[in-house]
């Protein structure tokens, strides 16, 4: 009996294109939009749009420019002349993502609290001074090494109280570039990026599963809508009749939303596996059963939300409130590593989190089978009790 | 023993049941018989109690006082309610299925086992006269048909008792006439069959037997002819239409003449003994009075009539 309901589910699917379109073609395409978008921000995709003004024009910043402009990451827009007003117009108006004005020697000693060199950024896009500002400090140690050799010197000749005649004359020989700058020095600090090995990006990795979650949670909400429908046009009152009750009724749907939740999320993974090399065929079993756990999950949610609703406009409502807020919190929109702490913790309230945590855990960091069983447990257990609700709740408004 | 006595045939058998929602009674005390092969209307203004009954039947709801038995069994057990088949007043199927997959479907819910199920459909397809749409999906059929998958849908499970809410509700005249088919195909099969209905020429014509539910109480019931005869006797019922609103003396005229308003201000009706003269002859006296006619009838009391007479309603249109 809960194979006639599963069938009446694929039936109404198949046969409206938009609901078919909706499942199995937008969460690919969000997922690769999200993708695409996240995966610069991590990588050399993102170039960022700066304009760059120099009020100096001496031989040093001239230097400095030329390096700026070879600095992959950034394209220059705007005039090179053109005054610090009109860079702050530029960033404020978004048609340069940031500025960089130099307007002080690069000689001697800078005024404090006046440096010669200004990042300009908007506070909406605060991320896009930072990466600037990094770009600017790379071009100063590789385009004008001098600078460095030069404060450093100042500051040791302030401590030890002045260099003798001769190593005056080799330093204003060094600096003239008449002679070589020491060979250059290793850097205090480096950086390393981690991924899994021959893997995605991880952006893409972790986009993949939360975008899984959102769509999952979405179309498992439009599918038991289903619940009320047939409440209000008598089905139910028909099948209170038969041997299964409203009993077949949701047993069938949650069969039904998490089969159709699993396509799904697969749809997503293959995309993520052929377009990005996110390694879904090695991770294969692990990857079935979180998905799998995770489809009942959302099924169960939407069931026992529609249950306990009356109307579908309820039901509508109510439903848009939950998705949007889980996955807000539970890390399906932005990544929950950017989150405040008391937000991340309220995060393991939403499948959300449990669902993008145990794809991290099985593409990104390797997690062994115990902290991922931890997971799926939850996800599982979360799904089956929902599934209760609902079953109780469809059972006793069915009698009112 | 119940206060009405099971006889041979009989189907479904209420007896005193009470009812009450928190702030109000609805079934005070009804009690009514069902027979096998036969059609019973219940009729009743809005508020009567006659979907509360249903519910009652299908044991939707538990009745505070009284029994409800399907061929002598409660039907508070499930086994026993599996025997009756409803239709509800909404289109209770899916519209996105062919009236062939929906009967398939519904089949496996009323229990009907796997290798039974084809069987059952063609013989439902048949009885509700669906053959030829079978496999156009519901949503593209005309009212008429689609109030037939309805039925379909509930007699899949052969069942003993179908109770049908409204059935004709929004169908135009010819898909009433097959619909009205389909139920006397049924009854002549020897399935019981109760509906609920506001139209009254339906009830007249279908029916084996009417109640009247008025205040979670029956009025009255049996046979449309008897009750007719019952009431009204010989006399025939005068429907007169003016062309102005009387005033109120020719108001108080038409009323000492035994006529009281109906639909409009301008339209009175009432009960003439069957010596009372012709039409013209009456039409005469209203002119004397001022009154100008535009219609008047005379006709034999119908079942629209017997409600205003019971309930103080007139029947919903």
């Amino acid at each position: 009996m809960t194979l006639a309901i599963f069938r009446v589910m694929l039936l109404n699917l198949l046969r409206d294109r938009g609901a078919l379109a909706m499942a199995f073609l937008l969460p690919p395409a969000i997922f690769v939009i999200f993708a695409a978008i996240f995966s610069g921000t991590s990588g050399d995709a993102l170039e960022l749009r700066v304009h760059l003004a120099d009020t100096v024009q001496s031989e040093r910043t001239q230097q400095l420019t030329q390096t700026l402009r070879e600095q992959s990451g950034m394209r220059i827009v705007g005039s090179a002349d053109a005054p610090e007003a009109s860079v702050r117009e530029a960033v404020r108006d978004a048609t340069a993502d940031a500025g960089i004005v130099i307007r002080g020697s690069l000689q001697g000693r800078p005024d404090a609290g006046q440096p010669p060199i200004l990042i300009i950024g908007d506070q909406g896009r605060a991320m896009a001074a930072a990466m600037v500002m990094g770009q600017v400090q790379n071009a100063l140690e590789s385009a004008l090494p001098e600078l460095g050799v030069e404060r450093a010197l100042g500051q040791v000749q302030e401590l030890t109280g002045g260099f003798t005649p001769e190593q005056q004359q080799r330093i204003g020989r060094m600096l003239a570039r008449e002679a070589d700058l020491p060979t250059e020095q290793p850097r205090l600090v480096g950086m390393q990026e981690l991924g899994a090995e021959g893997g995605a990006d991880g952006a893409v990795n972790y986009y993949a599963g939360a975008v899984a979650v959102l769509f999952l949670l979405f179309s498992a909400m439009q599918g038991a809508v289903t619940l009320i429908e047939e409440r209000q046009s008598g089905v139910v009152d028909r099948l209170l009749l038969g041997p299964g009750g409203t009993r077949v009724v949701v047993s069938g749907k949650f069969v039904f939303l998490s089969v159709q939740g699993t396509l799904q999320v697969a749809l997503i993974f293959v995309v993520a596996w052929l377009a990005y090399g996110l390694d879904l065929p090695g991770n294969l079993l692990p990857w079935l059963l979180t998905t799998v756990v995770t489809a009942m999950a959302a099924a169960g949610l939407a069931l026992a939300l529609c249950a306990a609703c009356s109307t579908r406009q309820q039901a509508q409502n109510l439903s848009t409130f939950f998705v949007l807020i889980l996955s807000a919190v539970g890390g399906s929109m932005v990544p929950r590593f950017m989150m405040p702490p008391w937000l991340q913790e309220l995060g393991w309230l939403t499948p959300n989190a449990w669902a993008i945590e145990a794809y991290q855990g099985i593409f990104w960091r390797g997690e062994p089978l115990d902290v991922l069983a931890l997971r799926w447990a939850v996800l599982a257990a979360s799904g089956l009790i929902a599934f209760g609700i609902a079953l109780v709740l469809s059972a006793r408004l069915a009698r009112a | 023993m119940s206060a009405l006595a099971m006889e041979a045939g009989t189907v479904l058998a209420v007896d005193d049941v009470h009812f009450s929602w928190p702030q109000r009674p609805v079934l005070r005390g009804l009690s009514m018989r069902l027979a096998e092969g036969e059609l019973y209307a219940l009729l009743g203004p809005n508020g009567a109690g006659k979907t509360t009954l249903i519910k009652a039947i299908c044991g939707r709801i538990r009745p505070g006082k009284g029994r409800i038995r399907l061929d002598g069994e409660e039907t508070a057990s499930c086994a026993v309610r599996q025997r009756i088949g409803l239709v509800p007043q909404e289109l209770a199927v899916y519209t996105h299925l062919t009236p062939r997959e929906n009967l398939e479907v519904f089949a496996r819910l009323a229990g009907v086992a796997r290798r039974d199920v084809g069987e059952a459909v063609t013989r439902v397809l048949q009885a509700a006269m669906l053959q030829e749409r079978a496999d156009d999906l519901v949503r593209t059929l005309s009212g008429g048909y689609q109030r037939r998958v309805n039925i379909a849908a509930a007699i899949l499970h052969r069942p003993r008792l179908l109770i049908l809410d409204e059935p004709t509700v929004g169908v135009d005249v010819d898909a009433r006439g097959s619909i009205h088919q389909v139920l006397h195909n049924l009854r002549a099969g020897g399935m019981a069959v109760l509906l609920t209905t506001h139209d009254l020429e339906q009830a007249e014509a279908l029916s084996d037997r009417v109640g009247f539910l008025v205040d979670g109480r029956l009025a009255d019931q049996g046979t449309p002819q008897q009750l007719l005869k019952q009431y009204f006797g010989d006399a025939r019922e005068l429907v007169l239409v003016l062309r102005q609103t009387p005033d109120t003396a020719q108001a108080e005229w038409l009323r000492e003449q035994g006529l009281t308003p109906a639909r409009t201000a301008s339209t009175w009706a009432g009960l003439q003994p069957a010596d009372s003269g012709d039409a013209e002859h009456l039409s005469g006296r209203l002119q004397a009075r001022g009154m100008e006619v535009r219609e008047l009838r005379l006709r034999q009391p119908d079942l629209n009539s017997l409600f205003l007479k019971l309930t103080g309603h007139e029947a919903a249109p």
